[in-house]
Formats: C-alpha cells, structure tokens, sequence
C-alpha cells in the first residue's frame, strides 16, 4: 500500500470519531433538551411524583445539563446502555446485539440488489437517452420511489404470502425450526451454514426473500435516478468523446469508461443515501415483524422507553459513521486521484 | 507541388436543431485535404471550423447532424458507412486530437491502457505484451518517457498529454489527424515543441494534418495551405504563402490585418474589425459577411457567391472575383 | 445594466443571450416541442395535482358520507351490497308503508342480537328527518319487541301482537316458507348507503371518503413543513453562501450535520420527544428538509457569485442586495421550485411512515398511514383496507416527485442539448 493511500485511511478513520461525536450528541440534545418530560410520560399518571423524582434522581435527569451530557457521552463510549425502563427487561446492549446482526443481514441483500439493478437500468436509461426505454425507466423508477416502503412490503405479503402462498409473511425462520436452531453470531444464514442446518438455511433465505426485495426496491428509485443524471453527465465529456472518436464501441465506452468514472461521484452519494436505507429498514421491518434495530426502535417508542430509543438511535448513528467510512476507503481504492 | 487528394468533402452541411430554429453551422462546403499536407483551417469562434472537424469523423451528436453532402475518404464516402465501419474508420483511418488533454483523457485509465485498448479494439487478435511494446515505442518516439506508462493522467504535464494524446492518434498509423485547437490550452513553449513534433511526424509517416485552430500565427508557421472559415462558409483557401501575402477575400484581409505585428508603428491603433458574427439561425441574405464587409456591393446583400477556383489551388468566395448578370444591376 | 450587456456579448453569442432573455414561463411552453415527453409528463402532474389538490381543498364535495362515522357493516368489500333487512306483516294489515305502523303505539319484533335494529333505527331517523323537512308534526318512534327466535316473531306477527317484524334474509331463512301470509312491506338497510365503492373498514367507515378526507391531511403536512422548510432553508443559504467566512462555516456544518443523520430517525425522534398533533409533525419533517434547502441555494449562491458577471457587476458598483435578487435569486429559483416539489413527495411519504409506526396523528384521524397501520391486521380478510390509501399515497407521491423530475430535465440547461 503507497504510503499516501496509507495517511488516507488513518486521516479518514479519524474523521469518523467527530463524526459520530457529532450524531450521537445530536441524539442527546433531541431526547433532553426538547420540550416533554420522558419519565412522566414513561410511567403514567399512576406513579406518584415522589417514586418519578427517585427514578429522575437515579437516572441522572436532575442533574445540570452539561453534567448530564458528559455522563451520556462516558456511557456511550463504554457502550453502557442501560436498561429498558419497562420491568424484567433485558440491558438494552444485549437486545440491540441481537438485533444488530438482523439488521445488517436484511440490508446487505437489498444494498446488492439496489446495487445491481438500479445502477444498471440507470447506466443503461442514460445511454439511450430520451428514447422510449429511457423514459418508461425514468417512470418506473419515480414510481417505485413514490410508494411507501409499507406499502410495497403489505402488497408484497398479499400476493406472495396470502393469495400465492410462496413466502412466509413475517419473522426470520419458521418458529419451528428456529427451537432447534443455535446460533452464534445472530446471522442466520452465516449461523445455517456454520452449524449445517439446512433446513434453517431454507427457511432463513425464504424469510430474507420479501424484506430484502421490498427494501432494495424502495432504494433502486433513488439510485436510478442517481446513476442517471451522474452518468448522462458522465457521458458528455471530452474523454468519452475523445474515446468514441477512436473508435470504441458504445457499450465498452458506457458500461466500463463511463460507469466507473461515475462510481466515484455515487459512493459518495451512496454513503449519503444512508439515511433512506435506515428509514427503509425501520420500515420494512416493521411491515414484516422482522426482530432487527429499526423495529426494536419503533416498538420502545410505542412503549415511550426514551432511554432505549436513545440508545437505539445511537446505534444507529454509529452504523451510519462505519459505511460511510467504509464507502470513502472504497472510493479512495477507485479513485486513483484521491489521496489526502 | 501537385499532391493527391486524400479527402474530398463536396456539398457538406451540418445543421443544428435548436429550440430557436434550425442553426446551420456548415452551409454547403467543398474543399480538399492533399494527402501529406498540413492544412489550416481558421476562422472566429463559431464560424463552424470544430464542427467541419467533428464532421470529418461524423461525430455530430443530435441534436445537430449532417444534413447534407458527401465526405470521400480514400474514394469511400464515408456518409454511407455503417455503424461498425464507422467504429473501424474512427482511429484508423482518422483520427482526432483534442483542445484539453486533460479532459480528453480518462481519469482513471493508465496511458499505456489507453493506447492498448486503442489497438485492441481494432484488431482484436493482438496480444497484450505487442500492443505494450508498440506503445512503449511510439510513446518513447514521442519525446515521453518509458517510465510513465504507467501514469495516470494527473501525474503528467499538459504537453505531456497532449503527446499521449498525440500518440493515441498514431497508434494506428492514422491517414489522417484532426487537430482541434491541439495547442490551445498549452504555453507557448510546449506549443512550439508540439508543433515541432507534429512537423516531424508528418515528414516520416505522411500523415496529413488538418489544424483546426484560431491562432493564425501557428498555422502561418505550420501550414502548407490554410482555409479560412466565416459563418459556415468557406472564404479562401491557398497555398499559405500566397494567401498570407496576398490575401484576396476581404474578411481575410481584415484578419490578417488584425493582428499585433511588433514590427508596426508602436504608436498605431490596433485594427479591429468591426461589427459581429452573425446569428446563425437567421444568417444574413446573400453573402453572409456583406454587413461587416467594407467592400460590399448591392449583390451582396442578394446572392451568395460561390467558392471558386481564381487560379490553380486558389478558392475564393466573393463577389469581387466573379461575375453575374446582377452584379452590375443598381 | 447596459454595461454588462457589452462586456458579455463579445464572449457568448447572440442567440444564447436571446434565449435567457425570454423569461421563466415562455421557455417552459416554448419548450414542448423540444422536450416532448417530459413536457407531457409535466402537463400530467401539473393537472394530476390541479385535481388532487381541488379534492383536498373541498373534500366535501367528493366524499359521499363522513369519514369518522360508522356508515355500513364492518369488512364490507368494495363494491359488495349492504345486507338488507326485510321488515313484514301479515297480509291482512292495512298498512303500505313503514310510516303507517311507525308511531308509539306500534310494536315492531326482532331477534336477540339482530342487525337489524340498526336497519329500524335507520329508517326511523330518515323519516324523521324528512318530516322536519316538510314542517309535519308526526315522530316516528315505534317501540320493539324482542324475541328469541325467528319463529317466534313470525307466529307473533301473524297473531297480530306486534305490527311488524324485522329480520335478515339470511336469518330468516328457511322458516318463513312456513308463513306464507306474510308479505314484505319494506326493505331495509342497516347502513347510509346500498353499497361502498372502495368498502368499509373495520369500524365500518366508508374508505372511499376517509381517502378522500385523507388527501386534505396529506396536504396540509406535505406543504407545510416543506414551505416552512423552503422559507428557513432558502434565506439562510443565500446569507451563508454569500457572506462566506466564518459565519459560512458555522451554519455549513451544524447543516450538514443535521443532513447525514438519518431523515426517519431525526422526524421520528422529534415527533417522540414532541408528542403527537399534526403540528409537531410538520415540525418534525419540516426540519428534516431544511438543510437540503441550504445546501442547494448555498452552493448555487456560491457558484453565482465566483461567475464573471457578478465579478464584472461587482467591480462596477452594484450593491450586494442588488446582486443577490438580479443574480443570484433568479438563477437559484428553478432548484429550488424542483427541490420544493420533490420536497412534499418525500414529506408526504415521511408523515405516512410516522403514522404507519404511530408516532402520528391522532388515531382517529381519516389519515393514510393510519389507515395503513390499521388494515395490517385484516391482511388476509380484507385486502381492500390497506390497497386503496396505499394507492393513493403513491399516486399523490407520484404525481409531485413526476412535476419535479421533468421540470428539472427542462429546466436545467446543463443537462439539456444546446
């Protein structure tokens, strides 16, 4: 590795501390310092003013406010999360281990899928541009982003699981099979394969098939869209210009010189996309009972578990800051201009 | 020094569909390019030499084409090539060197893979390590050195890419280059040893060289014959000592006179011509310089005159050299 | 503003300046033959949302019944026909119409656990709502008389100890072919209407007029928040990308910050902090926007000012006021009018996600999320529940993201041909 890609990657993991720094103070500032008092609401009028004042009390939420987000950042940092406010819970590091893993399991197939078919269709609207094809995908991909992630998921379950009866509606594995299924890293499929249970293999990849389609779909919209207008610029430069002036054939020109040209420029919008596919996942997961981040984040709302929200919601931030790192080192191994 | 025609563009036009009307950016020009001669096409900007250039390879993208006339390469015309002619014509036969090499380049495509991809999309059968060794040596001709077939465009000088760019161009051995304001983006310095090199290549292989430029003083230094573009039209053409010397149409009179000449009295004022080039979509009736021409006559303004042959290889587009029934008429 | 003029003419040629001579609108129809279809799909959105929004200003005239009342039976599919209550008496009675055995001293029979009280109570309130009409002074209000079984309701009519009996025909079934003096004075129905278009929901309200109902709701959180977004964003861009410095800086940052953090995430944690009410989702969502807002004016404002011509404008004395409104504003406005329109798409999308979770309106709210959170249960049953507001988030989506894609194909002359 040159020494220059070398002072890159440590210079950008750096950047990723302020980064998360960043989003999970945000997060603090959002859960304390709006308007609404958390405990009260938590617990209920039943609780009397006394037990919510210990419980205030016990949960630092007297303190002054700087003392408060020092004693939040600390816990961040020691990944102490505390526990859920409901009775018998579990420490909130542990569900979120365990849910973790789902999430990213769901996202990985519908990042490929996204991937895969909305760069191509877009690369390929943007070579025949203005021409039938260019516009009935520019219409395909506006509509696909214009439905509601729920939605597509709901439509989805009633065709393929209510009227064709193909696929299982909700979950990650038949509850059957999952009694006898031990897994270790909470990825299914990786854990299936590790263990040799080929029957939750099946049954894990069938669960994976309808969340991971419904989420990559919602996403393919905006990356049509993306890919297209980047690469109907692409194509308008001089090299590609010069490139056809000696002869090389449209779709060599297009899908190798155009499109890896226009990678750089989408990875780091991908990265910023980042916040549609979290939506994507609250949402998908919840239209399908899938036990992952986003769910978890949405059901300890309904049970206005703030502490757990907030701990969720920092998770998050830290999910964001790690791809869009990762999507920067991809693009500096691309780009061959870029070294800090 | 009677050299043979190697192309021979009759009638050619090429028109832009625009949203104010069709804009017609070559109206209808003939003219030769001898083969081994270096030829200076000149004119403002927008008079429609870049497009002459780009036409040359059919290289008119929509919403401007070709709407008329018939480019005769080698006794083809090239107007009835199909696509994959066309892909084989472009690069081997032809091809073209553009204003910034930066941009002309790919990014991220090192400079032997340009000139090896050059080579293997027009013969397929040759082998990698060939295709670098031919590269290698024309890249090494070219003044650059082998160590930098490895660069990535970035890492090179501007006149270092124009020489790739250079040698992309030659790759094939190319009848052929269109140079399109080459030299423009360059300093003078690495212009002269770029034009130097030109010359040079021009001597061993027999390339022709068609210089698309503005810079009258390089094509003085250059040329063998120049070509003197206004508004789609061409003006003049000839031999380049006769035109420089005696230039006969007026809008080559008035460039010529225009520029700076350190040898003048320091204290004359600059000449400029006056007036501006016209709007193309609705270019003026009859000769399309007469407004701004100070030798206009009333035919003028009526009908446009015709290039014609005033004595061998000499063309000129003006009423002052041809005659017409009208031309006497008040 | 001469000057200018001279000092650019020499660089750019003479039909390009003609062309942004012409304004806004006049290239925008001047284009259709140029831009074919996306000038169509512009007209299509432009009169898709003419309509959408007419049905949301005055739902009152599309939506046949009252979207948070119960209209008809619960699950009742689209199209199906309410079931029909069949009021009876025995031949020999005198009476033509329910009117005639409907006063206090009439008895009318049912069976335990019957819809078709309902039915009764029906046509009792239309009969008495007409006659307040026409100034009579008759209540309709004839007393009931339970029964166990059909049969005994039959036989009971037939004895004459009630004036009537009302029953489905399903209940009724095979015993009335027992009773043959029995006639049919009039049939009955236990909701407003014959049938629904779109069906009725679980509570029994007519889904046709909640979506229409819903279309209002979405409106006013779509263009809301992103108006309120449009007027913090746009000013604090142009401020920020012009002022430069420092200042600049600051507000870059703290925009960018709130930009990478994940759009749900930051409406779904303000609405949960904030509580419910449909003002603190517009607020929710409208801060979500803004930095999408900024980012683009700022960049523009920055791209403007470092031109030629503003640097030509400045060296000549114009105010900096001056060159934010001739300059800068004019060329930033066509972004940001498409940012606006893709703008209430995604709010849209956004307020229907936080309903769908739960974090929005209140529940009974004639809402499209809500609706959709609510026919999640009755997959199986009821596909109906869910299918219609989907479409209809999708269509509204659809028809704002469509306006934006094209306007910003023909207006953006980067991206065009010339």
């Amino acid at each position: 590795m040159s020494s220059s890609l070398r002072r890159f990657l440590i210079t950008r993991f750096l950047m990723t501390i302020p980064m998360v720094l960043i989003m999970v103070s945000m997060v603090f500032f959002i859960m304390r310092v709006l308007p609404g008092d958390p405990i009260r609401s938590q617990l209920g009028p039943k609780v009397s003013e006394e037990q919510a004042d210990r419980i205030r009390e016990r949960l630092g939420l007297n303190d002054p406010l700087p003392v408060q987000y020092f004693n939040y950042l600390i816990d961040m940092a020691t990944l102490d999360f505390g526990n859920a406010l409901t009775r018998g819970e579990r420490p909130i590091k542990d569900e979120l281990g365990e849910r973790l893993p789902a999430t990213i399991e769901l996202t990985i197939p519908a990042m490929l899928f996204t991937s895969l078919f909305g760069i191509g269709m877009g690369a390929f609207a943007a070579k025949n541009r203005k021409k039938f094809i260019d516009y009935s995908i520019r219409v395909f991909s506006v509509f696909i982003y214009s439905i509601p992630i729920f939605f597509l998921g709901l439509v989805f379950q009633i065709i393929f699981g209510v009227r064709l009866n193909l696929l299982p509606l909700s979950g990650r594995m038949d509850s059957l099979i999952l009694a006898n299924f031990d897994s270790i890293t909470n990825f299914y499929i990786l854990d299936s394969i590790l263990t040799r249970n080929w029957g939750a293999l099946k049954s894990g990849a069938l669960h994976l098939i309808m969340p991971s389609i419904t989420l990559g779909l919602a996403l393919t919209g905006v990356f049509i869209r993306l890919t297209r207008v980047n690469m109907i610029e692409m194509l308008k430069s001089d090299f590609i210009t010069a490139g056809r002036a000696r002869g090389i054939p449209e779709n060599r020109l297009v899908f190798k010189h155009a499109l890896r040209n226009t990678f750089i420029p989408i990875m780091t919008l991908i990265g910023l996309q980042m916040a549609i596919l979290i939506a994507g996942a609250v949402l998908t997961e919840t239209t399908f009972s899938w036990p992952g981040m986003g769910r978890y984040l949405v059901d300890r709302i309904a049970l206005r578990d703030y502490t757990a929200v907030q701990s969720t919601i920092a998770v998050f931030a830290f999910f964001v800051a790690i791809i869009s790192l990762l999507m920067d080192i991809l693009y500096a191994l691309v780009d061959p201009r870029i070294r800090y | 020094m009677a050299l043979e025609p190697l192309v021979k563009i009759r009638d050619l036009s090429v028109t832009y569909q625009t949203r104010i009307g069709p804009v017609s950016a070559v109206d209808h020009i003939s003219f030769d390019i001898k083969k081994g001669e270096i030829l200076g096409l000149v004119g403002e900007s927008g008079c429609g030499k870049s497009t002459l250039g780009k036409a040359l390879l059919r290289m008119i993208d929509p919403p401007g084409e070709i709407s008329s006339g018939k480019i005769i390469f080698d006794n083809e015309n090239i107007m009835e090539y199909d696509d994959v002619q066309l892909r084989d014509f472009r690069g081997r036969r032809v091809s073209m060197i553009f204003q910034d090499p930066m941009t002309s380049l790919n990014p991220v495509q090192r400079t032997d893979d340009h000139l090896v991809e050059t080579i293997q999309v027009h013969e397929p059968q040759t082998k990698k390590e060939l295709g670098l060794q031919r590269a290698g040596e024309l890249i090494e001709r070219l003044g650059i050195g082998a160590d930098r077939m490895i660069s990535y465009p970035h890492h090179l000088s501007g006149g270092m890419r124009q020489r790739v760019m250079t040698g992309i161009g030659l790759i094939l051995n190319a009848d052929l280059i269109v140079a399109d304001e080459a030299t423009t983006s360059l300093d003078v310095i690495v212009e002269a040893k770029l034009a130097d090199q030109l010359r040079e290549i021009r001597e061993e292989f027999g390339i022709s060289l068609l210089m698309i430029t503005h810079n009258i003083a390089l094509v003085a230094e250059m040329a063998d014959r120049i070509a003197v573009m206004y508004a789609g039209h061409m003006v003049e053409i000839g031999d380049i000592f006769d035109v420089f010397e005696k230039p006969k149409h007026p809008y080559t009179q008035g460039l010529l006179a225009s520029i700076p000449n350190i040898q003048f009295n320091v204290n004359e004022e600059l000449y400029k011509m006056p007036g501006e080039p016209p709007n193309l979509t609705r270019p003026p009736e009859g000769c399309r310089f007469h407004p701004r021409c100070p030798k206009a006559m009333p035919i003028c303004s009526k009908k446009e005159p015709s290039l014609i042959e005033i004595k061998k290889n000499r063309f000129v587009h003006c009423w002052l050299y041809q005659d017409h029934p009208e031309k006497m008429a008040k | 503003m001469n000057d200018h003029r001279e000092i650019l003419s020499e660089a750019v040629p003479e039909w390009q300046l003609e062309l942004d001579k012409v304004g806004f609108f006049r290239r925008l129809l001047l284009s259709r033959k140029w831009f074919k279809g996306d000038w169509w799909f512009v007209l299509i959105s432009g009169i898709l949302l003419i309509t959408i929004i007419t049905i949301g200003i005055f739902p009152q005239w599309f939506a046949p019944h009252d979207p948070r009342e119960e209209v008809g039976p619960s699950l009742l599919g689209p199209g199906e026909e309410t079931p029909i209550f069949l009021l009876l008496i025995d031949q020999s009675s005198d009476a033509t119409t329910f009117a005639d055995i409907a006063s206090v001293k009439n008895k009318i029979g049912y069976t335990v656990g019957s819809q078709s009280t309902q039915a009764m109570r029906n046509t009792i309130d239309r009969l008495n709502a007409q006659a307040e009409k026409e100034g009579i002074d008759i209540v309709y209000q004839p007393r009931g008389e339970r029964f166990e079984t059909v049969e005994e309701g039959l036989e009971a009519v037939s004895a004459g100890e009630v004036d009537g009996f009302i029953s489905s025909e399903e209940e009724l079934g095979e015993v009335i072919a027992q009773f043959d003096n029995l006639i049919v004075l009039e049939e009955m129905r236990s909701s407003k209407a014959k049938s629904f278009v779109l069906g009725t929901n679980q509570i029994g309200q007519d889904i046709f007029s909640r979506i229409i109902w819903g279309t209002r709701i979405a409106l006013i959180v779509g263009l809301s928040s992103a108006v309120i977004s449009f007027l913090i964003g746009v000013p604090l861009g142009l401020f920020s990308g012009f002022i430069g410095g420092r200042i600049d800086r600051l507000l870059t940052f703290f925009m960018d910050s709130l930009y990478t953090f994940p759009g749900l995430i930051l409406a779904i944690s303000i609405a949960a902090v904030l509580g419910a009410g449909i003002g603190n989702i517009i607020l929710a969502i409208a801060v979500v926007y803004i930095p999408t807002y900024f980012r683009i004016v700022r960049g523009q404002t920055l791209t403007v000012k470092n031109e030629l011509f503003v640097e030509a404008a400045r060296s000549l004395g114009t105010k900096p006021i001056e060159i934010m409104t001739k300059y800068v504003f004019p060329n930033v406005l066509p972004s940001v009018v498409i940012i606006f329109s893709v703008n209430v798409a995604d709010a849209i999308l956004t307020e229907a996600g936080l309903s769908f979770i739960g974090l929005g309106l209140p529940p009974d709210t004639p809402d499209w999320g809500i609706d959709l959170a609510r026919g999640q249960d009755y997959l199986r049953r009821a596909w109906w529940l869910i299918t219609f507001p989907g479409s209809m988030v999708t269509l509204v989506t659809l028809a704002f993201s469509m306006l934006g894609e094209s306007l910003s194909e023909i207006l953006n002359p980067r991206l065009s041909e010339l």
